[in-house]
């Protein structure tokens, strides 16, 4: 079977993963389609109908300033989407060059491994603090601290399996064979580490979800007139008495996209590494 | 091993760059607002910030090995005595949470992999994946809204020391955020104890201890267990940045004068003497973690060898 063909078959073959895989699917839709689907203007102000209760027409109610909820979540989903494409862009991109460029040259290795390590002495949070502070909250600065501290994790998986590819007999004779440097890592290499990246850009994408919300809810995140669903609960948990639908529904939707992208990459691993076939949640 | 020494000084190094990152003049910046260029150029040739880069490193370091980590510029007191004022609430909520983590992650990790398959396997997997992905920000206040303004069963916020009135009963204060920072951390470690029992259940020497006969439990346990307990042990270092990543937010959300309140607040206040300090000294604790779990797991697995 291709490698395609059996993670397709692994994930449609669980009901929970497929249900992931669904959510998942929904969310891209919403942050495509957002303005198609918004009924409001996510940023309009409607002080008479503030903190209304969950009923047409505002689906999820209404926050302190009036604002249509449903509306802010699916421009959230925009900004979930963004956030978790983003740091699995800069995290994948970056160290996974950067993992399988050092196995490949001992020599390069010794300094960028170390590099590696250095950020590795910081726990992820305190880190992506760190950084924060000495930027601005915006998007993109949000987006290349989350893929920064990833990154680190993402190298070190990825130099661990380029060092067991490259002895393995079909690299040694690729390079008998007169392959180069560049035609042994892309053509060779390379191919062998697509699953495995995927696992990790599912994971990546889910740990972006819930560290943009953690550093939204300190204040460290995307600016606070961005309906992200992290501002959202950043912003109303002080009327979580009073509106209580305001913290469910935010909070209820990174739930199930977080949920949903660890099931989709569990099903994924699973159709890589067969040791962990039926394992987790394999219903 | 001594790989540790080049990565700590690299990483205190940067610790030590942080200052320099921010925009501005670092001793202007050490002082806050109360720098007077008088105040600044007296700081700055104490800190010896006229000097290269390297030697205001050694000056630093020199300073960080006397236990002086500068002056906080919001309470006007050295850092290490701000950071140890919070040390007591987060070492202890710390401990509590280890307590759950232990208590709660390693019997369903256990009894998950035994019964393998089975509705209780399939439950507990399926919750600890849940838990794992739930914001713990989001889990604390609910647990305040449920518990504490709902119910009114425990207090809502803050930390009165154990030294001060109440004494050990002070303990009920943590007992919501340790539960809320344990959740997604003993979902960790129930997967892991599960994988790891489910790998090593593989082994050839379970299978001998099988053949000849032994009771199932006495397999599980002295033969299983024990040696998927060496996995479990190397994942410590791993949730000890876990519990500092999430202590940050699940303190900030209690109210609690620990650390980790600490270094929110003195971000948003811009006290970056303080920042500077507890980040480095959770660095250097981090990477203690990790060297004793390396030698714990050298000595808890004769295969491994620390050269």
């Amino acid at each position: 079977m291709t490698l395609l063909g059996s993670i397709g078959s692994a994930v449609f073959g669980r009901w929970l993963a497929t249900t992931g895989l669904i959510w998942l699917a929904l969310v891209a839709i919403s942050a495509v389609a957002a303005p198609l689907i918004a009924p409001f203007d996510p940023l309009e102000i409607n002080p008479i109908e503030r903190l209304s209760e969950p009923a047409p027409p505002y689906l999820f109610g209404t926050d302190h300033f009036g604002r249509d909820t449903f509306s802010r979540a699916v421009y959230g989903a925009r900004m979930a989407s963004i956030i978790g494409c983003g740091s699995v862009l800069v995290a994948l991109f970056a160290g996974g060059l950067c993992g399988m460029l050092s196995a490949y040259f001992p020599q390069l290795g010794h300094v960028l491994m170390r590099v590696v390590d250095v950020l590795m002495a910081f726990p992820a949070l305190l880190l992506a603090l760190v950084l924060m502070t000495l930027l601005e909250r915006s998007v993109i600065n949000t987006v290349i601290v989350i893929g920064i501290v990833y990154a680190a994790t993402t190298a070190r998986i990825l130099y661990g399996m380029t060092l067991k590819l490259k002895g393995e007999v079909f690299v040694d004779a690729a390079i008998c064979t007169g392959a180069g440097h560049s035609s042994v890592l892309l053509r060779h290499i390379f191919p062998n580490l697509i699953s495995p990246l995927l696992v990790q850009a599912s994971f990546v994408f889910a740990f972006s979800q819930l560290q943009a919300a953690a550093l939204d809810f300190l204040g460290l995140g995307l600016p606070p007139e961005v309906p992200s669903w992290g501002n959202m609960l950043a912003e109303e948990r002080i009327y979580i008495t009073r509106a209580p639908w305001l913290l469910i529904f935010p909070g209820a939707l990174i739930i199930l996209t977080v949920f949903s992208l660890n099931l989709v990459g569990d099903a994924i691993r699973d159709a890589i590494d067969p040791r962990f076939r039926g394992d987790i949640a394999g219903v | 091993m001594l790989t540790l020494l080049p990565t700590l000084a690299a990483a205190s190094f940067l610790v030590f760059l942080f200052i320099h990152l921010i925009p501005g003049d670092p001793a202007a910046i050490l002082l806050g607002d109360a720098a007077t260029p008088e105040a600044a150029a007296a700081l700055s040739k104490e800190l010896g910030l006229d000097e290269p880069l390297l030697k205001q490193y050694a000056l630093w370091l020199g300073n960080v090995a006397q236990g002086d980590l500068g002056t906080s510029i919001f309470f006007q007191q050295p850092v290490l005595s701000v950071i140890g004022d919070g040390a007591e609430t987060s070492i202890l909520l710390a401990v509590m949470t280890m307590f759950w983590i232990i208590a709660f992650g390693v019997p369903v990790g256990v009894i998950s992999a035994i019964r393998r398959g089975s509705w209780i396997d399939q439950i507990s997997s399926g919750g600890a994946m849940l838990f794992a992905s739930v914001p713990t920000f989001w889990l604390g206040l609910y647990l305040i809204h449920i518990f504490s303004v709902g119910l009114g069963w425990f207090p809502s916020s803050g930390f009165p020391s154990i030294s001060d009135d109440g004494g050990l009963a002070n303990l009920r204060y943590l007992l919501l955020p340790s539960l809320t920072l344990a959740a997604p951390n003993a979902a960790l470690i129930i997967r892991l104890v599960r994988a790891s029992m489910l790998d090593v259940s593989r082994e050839d020497y379970v299978r001998t201890a099988r053949a000849k006969g032994l009771h199932p439990a006495r397999v599980a346990v002295r033969h299983v267990f024990r040696n998927a307990l060496i996995a479990v042990a190397a994942a410590f270092g791993f949730t000890f940045a876990a519990l500092v990543s999430e202590a940050v937010v699940t303190e900030t959300v209690f109210s609690l004068p620990g650390i980790g309140r600490l270094v929110v607040q003195s971000i948003l206040r811009r006290d970056y003497p303080v920042i500077q300090g507890v980040v480095l000294v959770v660095v250097v604790l981090y990477m203690a973690v990790n060297l004793l779990v390396d030698l714990a797991y050298a000595s808890l697995d004769p295969r491994v060898s620390l050269n």
